[in-house]
């Protein structure tokens, strides 16, 4: 079992008594601290979709399916294709990465698990940290260097990133994919 | 306690509530049920751990009685476990993420499972806010391990989410006591605060301690008119400590200090009746946490919000979206005026508060006429009671 808060896209969980896909996790803060995970839910068997809507510390029946460290390999649309230490390839449909494929970029070396159910390859989970080079942001509005004053920036691959006020163009940063939050400077 | 479940889903619906800060959760969940059962003749069971704090809001209210009723509201002490015979009704709802009590859970779990099939709806209803996030929340289903749903239910001011709570002659109330001012001087007559003129400036404070308002009485004292800051015993009066002649714990209602320009009042407790009438009375009112939030809104008079504190400056996030949707059709001068005193305030920046609150003279008939329209747009044809009972007949 995890916490709401501890799931993940690409995890898969046990939801009236289907196995569930998670796609795109959103954690926002409700009043007094209390934290609000929304789940975006794709159906392994009948490949419906769903979101819900949990409190941070509702306990959730994650299921320990197969697993095997690959790296991304080509996109074929709508699949990105990994591969494994002994070259085979599964594909992954698009849609079940979520959020990950904003992080999904050509000549990536990140190692990824991919999770299969029956055999099917239905997720992808990032390695917690990944680094990417920002491709584009507005120059310091204030010269902060404290961290504190954010501003978007958009990085390899095409997704945008709330990264500080300090950040340039070339630069790389290190991302927490299960929050899309920028960490720091490296 | 026993279990009646002979007769599955009364009409009835059971609101839980635990007390975390004194007056908001309670204070909002006792003016849902309220509502719900004199506008929509349901019937209410509310159940609150800390009676004590209820008694509060509601002086009638025994806190040592385990049972009782007011305004048509069955009150139950909630102990945990529970030891009062509970039966379903159609509807639980936890009220600000609280805890049901297991007990409760087992029930809906049994009335899940056939043959009876047939669980109550269960809501978590939650803490109102203006962010964006909140219209993807609301409404969403919550599968529980037992496979029943809980859903999430989410005040907010757009019609995509669970609405505001607001009863229905509310602001007809309000404008037959603000017609006439001769309400106001009988209120504060009734509260036993002397010497205020109807033309004098009037400000009610319930705010949490912040250096913010000593710094706004320093600069009320030397106010070229008279102002009365009305205040009652509690958080903000920690804040004041350095002005006050005696020690807090000494202070009683009725009792006033007068400093240059400023007299300080000493407010006795009233009920929430009691309160909006105190809102709609003052000329600007600075209010905190959600309940007196949204009433003062209602009061159709300039505030200032003191946000409830949340970790990493969280609530300054909370703060800024509810500033954006409220000065969404305001001049920006006017604008950015007041958000910025609302801002300082709740940063506890006394010279910014001092400066932005001495801008806002300039922007004054604006901002009320702003403070007159808004609770009709707030509330965008649909008040939280209303869109709740809706929601309830179509899940």
């Amino acid at each position: 079992m995890k916490t709401a808060h501890e799931i993940r896209p690409g995890n898969v969980i046990m939801l009236d008594g289907s196995p569930w896909v998670v796609q795109k996790t959103e954690t926002t803060r409700s009043g007094r601290n209390a934290a609000i995970v929304k789940l975006k839910l794709k159906n392994v068997l009948l490949d419906s979709g769903t979101e819900q809507t949990f409190k941070g510390e509702d306990k959730l029946d994650d299921i320990i399916l197969e697993r095997l460290d690959c790296t991304y390999s080509y996109f074929a649309d709508p699949m990105y294709v990994f591969m494994d230490e002994e070259y085979n390839q599964y594909d992954v449909e698009a849609d079940n990465l979520g959020d990950a494929a904003d992080y999904i970029i050509d000549g990536m070396e990140d190692v990824c698990q991919v999770t299969f159910y029956e055999g099917k390859a239905i997720s992808v989970e990032l390695p917690v940290h990944i680094v990417r080079e920002v491709i584009y942001t507005e120059p310091s509005a204030r010269g902060d260097t404290s961290g504190k004053v954010m501003k978007p920036a958009t990085i390899t691959g095409g997704g945008t990133v709330t990264v500080a006020d300090f950040v340039k163009v070339g630069d790389k940063i290190e991302i927490d994919t299960r929050t899309g939050e920028f960490k720091k400077r490296v | 306690m026993s279990v009646n479940n002979s007769n599955p889903l009364h009409h009835h619906w059971d609101i839980f509530c635990t007390v975390v800060d004194n007056y908001g959760d309670i204070g909002v969940t006792w003016r849902l049920a309220k509502q719900l059962v004199a506008e929509y003749d349901i019937p209410i069971n509310l159940w609150v751990d800390d009676l004590l704090s209820f008694s509060h809001i509601l002086p009638m209210l025994d806190p040592h009685k385990s049972k009782q009723i007011f305004n048509s509201v069955n009150i139950f002490q909630w102990n945990n476990p529970l030891d009062i015979e509970f039966t379903a009704g159609n509807v639980i709802i936890e009220a600000f993420a609280c805890e049901l009590p297991s007990q409760i859970k087992s029930i809906i779990n049994q009335l899940h499972q056939p043959p009876l099939s047939q669980a109550p709806t269960w809501l978590n209803l939650e803490y109102l806010s203006a962010e964006n996030w909140v219209e993807g929340c609301h409404g969403l289903p919550s599968s529980q391990p037992s496979g029943v749903k809980k859903w999430f239910y989410f005040p907010g001011f757009t019609p995509k989410t669970g609405g505001l709570i607001c009863e229905r002659e509310l602001f007809n109330q309000r404008d037959e006591w603000q017609a006439d001012s001769t309400h106001k001087l009988a209120l504060f007559k009734k509260l036993g605060l002397q010497g205020i003129n109807a033309e004098d400036t009037v400000i009610s404070i319930f705010s949490y301690e912040t250096p913010a308002l000593a710094a706004l009485c320093e600069l009320w004292q030397a106010s070229q008119t008279p102002i009365h800051a009305l205040i009652p015993k509690g958080r903000s009066l920690h804040s004041l400590t350095s002005i006050l002649p005696c020690d807090i714990k000494d202070l009683i209602p009725g009792q006033q200090f007068t400093i240059g320009n400023l007299t300080l009042h000493i407010l006795p407790m009233t009920d929430q009746n009691g309160f909006d009438r105190l809102l709609w009375s003052c000329d600007f009112n600075i209010v905190r946490g959600e309940d007196s939030f949204l009433r003062a809104q209602w009061a159709a008079k300039p505030f200032i919000w003191h946000i409830y504190p949340q970790e990493d400056d969280y609530h300054l996030v909370k703060l800024q979206a509810f500033m954006q949707i409220y000065c969404d059709n305001l001049a920006p001068e006017i604008a950015t005026t007041w958000s910025e005193v609302n801002l300082a305030f709740n940063q506890g920046n006394t010279n910014a508060v001092v400066m932005h609150w001495q801008q806002l003279h300039s922007v004054n008939l604006s901002l009320m006429q702003h403070a007159i329209e808004w609770p009709i747009n707030a509330l965008n044809e649909a008040d939280l009671a209303s869109r709740l009972v809706q929601f309830v007949n179509n899940s």
